[in-house]
């Protein structure tokens, strides 16, 4: 019996008449509640000290045509390392209600909204029901993850404003920016309010992208649900492709041969070296350092050239297939990889020196941007963001996959939670990839590469994976329709939930800092908008 | 100070250390290559994502870096369109960029020029049909370059804007 075994008996036990069953999906206990019960044991998971549950993730599905309901999941992730525990409820169809939990639990907002704008489902209670995902011009009653809404539905435009929250008064600004902004960079838009030079408020609007990533997977197969997953968010193109392999892997029961299980780890920490380096030097760069984004820039191009000497494609895209890896890689190209990487940690190396060496720099990232432990926890945000603040979640130490739990690495955690915090973090993860991938070399297993697919999964079962993307924890809930079909699957991007903590982490700060603060969240849009 | 420029002596120059593209340079009609005529060896450009995965935009960031460093060509990026020559307008326009696209191009002063990056830009690539997609890009406003590729690697895409400057015989 594990962690989430005994949790799941302790609520039973406590909330006896409210439990309307409890299953076992994976290592997962799911515990089915009537839709009135569940703020309050939400809230019991998330705040007893035993359990101190963080909302990993909240989705709805529609199960029709196999059922006339829909149902909606909460994961959450319990305290010491890694244990996940699922509140189910199901709503008949014709109920559109279910009560809110984010007046208690505050990682609960983006989902509620978002499941109200894709399914029509309304969150009663939530203190902020605008849209989110549907920007004004969407006709109203669109909701595209219904069963009953094509998914190449022309939508009309209809006219409307969002209404920004607003602070009114003497020497009180706003400051509108985006969708377009200055660099090359992905849309957003941010509404700023400020007194003098300090942020007074932040409040994001987001969603520009969406492209209906969601509603597209259900016109694929398990088997070639792989390339969509690798367009999710292009820099974490392996991340995301992998969480989606391992997801159908699980639904269909097979088992990935260890050679493959270790070339997807060599893949993975390649992602997170290049983008670690081009993010440090990014960063350096808005505090206008330009030595470092040219340095970093430089050994981030080294790193993508290597992907595609590698694998022919320099996000490493198609590389991952169900079932395995695409590719091999010959005892010459490890040997290329680890030479790579001995001359890269070098190098990057000197410029971390020359980046903390440099006192005005480092001035600049010291206390900037600080997002509060508290504030972090509350809003569940994980990932180089969360270790920054003192929230120690890594997938690869917790619920270990591919073959990290073969390998030894350390996940640097820091408490200050400024710039400066997030660097370090980036840094010494670099470090720790570099030495993973020696580990990779010497352990390497022979064998295949590449496990053959069995018969499609019955409709109806479900799976989840987890794998820490360069970014944070990468979440994928698939579960399967008729003949090997998807009926549902959820993405979630870290940067969807490190978002929302943006706008805490500027207040006080000044505007000119914003872009330093954002770059060292560096989250995706594009993962966010789907 | 020493540290750095220890550092700079050693890395040295490494502009120019890339493969070469194996890709064709996308073809120029006469018409686009007058068009670019009046910018000479001078461009810039404007980036406008309206819904891509985000690759084309990182491709478009590597050709700013040491080593294919677009500057030594006279390709500038600009912050605004309104200082733009060419816009290159990434992803398959989403129904909530279309507005934004629009005014985009309006904003950039005439004469100008837009280059369709990537497949999403040409013909919305995996996600044509999508609900959330009014795309490709020209269907809401006129397209002079297209740049294939899912993402073209940055020295396809230095290649292609080489070649609508070089000059015409
Ligand atoms: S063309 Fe490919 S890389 Fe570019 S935005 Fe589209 S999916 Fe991403």
């Amino acid at each position: 019996m594990n962690d989430a075994d005994a949790a799941a008996q302790q609520i039973v036990k406590t909330f006896e008449h409210q439990i309307a069953g409890i299953g076992r999906v994976q290592d997962i206990p799911v515990v089915s509640v009537a839709k009135e019960a569940i703020p309050t044991i939400a809230h019991y998971i998330h705040s007893m000290a035993a359990f101190r549950g963080t909302l990993s993730l909240q989705w709805a599905v529609d199960l029709r045509p196999m059922a006339a309901r829909s149902q909606i999941y909460y994961l959450f992730s319990l305290a010491g390392h890694g244990a996940w525990l699922i509140l189910l409820t199901e709503l008949p169809d014709g109920d559109r209600l279910f009560p809110s939990i984010t007046p208690r639990i505050h990682a609960a907002k983006w989902y509620e909204r978002e499941i109200r704008d894709l399914f029509g489902l309304i969150p009663e209670g939530h203190p902020d029901l605008r849209r989110l995902v549907r920007h004004e011009h969407w006709p109203k009653g669109t909701h595209p993850l219904k069963k009953d809404f094509a998914w190449d539905h022309v939508m009309g435009r209809q006219q409307g404003e969002y209404h920004f929250r607003r602070i009114e008064g003497e020497g009180v600004f706003e400051v509108p920016v985006g969708p377009i902004h200055a660099g090359i960079i992905e849309p957003g838009h941010f509404r700023f309010s400020v007194a003098g030079e300090p942020i007074m408020q932040l409040e994001l609007r987001h969603f520009w992208k969406h492209r209906g990533v969601e509603k597209l997977f259900e016109n694929r197969t398990l088997a070639d649900g792989v390339s969509l997953a690798e367009k999710v968010s292009g820099d974490t193109s392996f991340g995301h492709s992998l969480v989606y392999c391992e997801a159908v892997e699980r639904l269909m029961g097979m088992t990935v041969p260890p050679r493959a299980r270790y070339l997807r780890t060599l893949f993975l920490e390649l992602e997170r070296i290049h983008n670690h380096i081009g993010d440090v030097g990014a960063i350096c760069n808005d505090a206008a350092y330009a030595l470092a984004l040219a340095h970093g820039g430089r050994i981030k191009e080294r790193v993508m050239q290597l992907n595609d000497r590698l694998t022919g494609s320099r996000f490493l895209r198609g590389v991952n297939v169900v079932g395995g890896s695409a590719i091999d890689l010959s005892p010459e190209q490890i040997d290329e990889v680890v030479r790579e990487m001995d001359a890269i940690d070098k190098d990057f190396g000197e410029l971390s020196a020359i980046v903390f060496g440099n006192a005005s720099l480092t001035d600049r990232l010291e206390s900037t941007g600080t997002l509060s432990e508290q504030i972090a926890w509350d809003h569940g945000v994980m990932g180089v963001v969360g270790r920054a603040s003192n929230i120690d979640r890594d997938v690869r130490r917790d619920r270990p996959f591919a073959a990290y739990l073969d390998l030894t690495f350390r996940v640097p955690v820091y408490t200050y939670g400024d710039v400066r915090a997030r660097v370090r973090v980036r840094i010494e993860e670099v470090q720790e990839s570099i030495h993973l991938i020696r580990q990779v070399r010497e352990r390497f297993p022979a064998g295949d590469v590449r496990a053959p697919i069995p018969a499609p999964p019955e409709a109806g079962r479900w799976a989840l994976s987890a794998v820490e993307g360069w970014r944070g924890e990468i979440l994928y809930y698939l579960m399967a329709g008729e003949n090997g079909a998807i009926h549902r699957c959820k993405v979630r991007d870290p940067s969807f939930v490190n978002w929302p903590a943006i706008q805490f982490a500027v207040l006080g700060n000044i505007i000119p800092d914003f872009p330093l603060i954002n770059k060292s969240f560096n989250l995706s849009y594009a993962g966010t908008d789907l | 100070m020493f540290r750095i420029i220890k550092k700079s002596l050693k890395t040295g120059v490494v502009t120019g250390r890339y493969p070469q593209p194996t890709a064709p340079v996308p073809h120029m009609t006469d018409e686009t290559k007058a068009k670019a005529a009046p910018f000479g060896k001078s461009l810039t450009i404007r980036e406008v994502d309206t819904g891509s995965c985000n690759a084309c935009e990182m491709e478009m960031n590597a050709l700013a870096n040491p080593v294919y460093d677009v500057e030594r060509f006279g390709v500038h990026i600009a912050a605004s369109p309104r200082h733009a020559d060419a816009l290159v307008v990434t992803g398959p326009v989403t129904a909530n960029m279309e507005r934004a696209l629009k005014d985009v191009y309006q904003s950039t002063p005439d004469p100008k020029l837009v280059i369709a990056l990537g497949d999403c830009a040409i013909d919305c690539g995996a996600f044509k049909g999508s609900y959330a997609v009014t795309g490709p890009v020209d269907r809401h406003i006129p397209v002079d370059v297209k740049i294939p590729g899912c993402p073209p690697r940055p020295a396809e895409i230095l290649a292609a804007l080489r070649a609508l400057m070089a000059k015409t015989r």
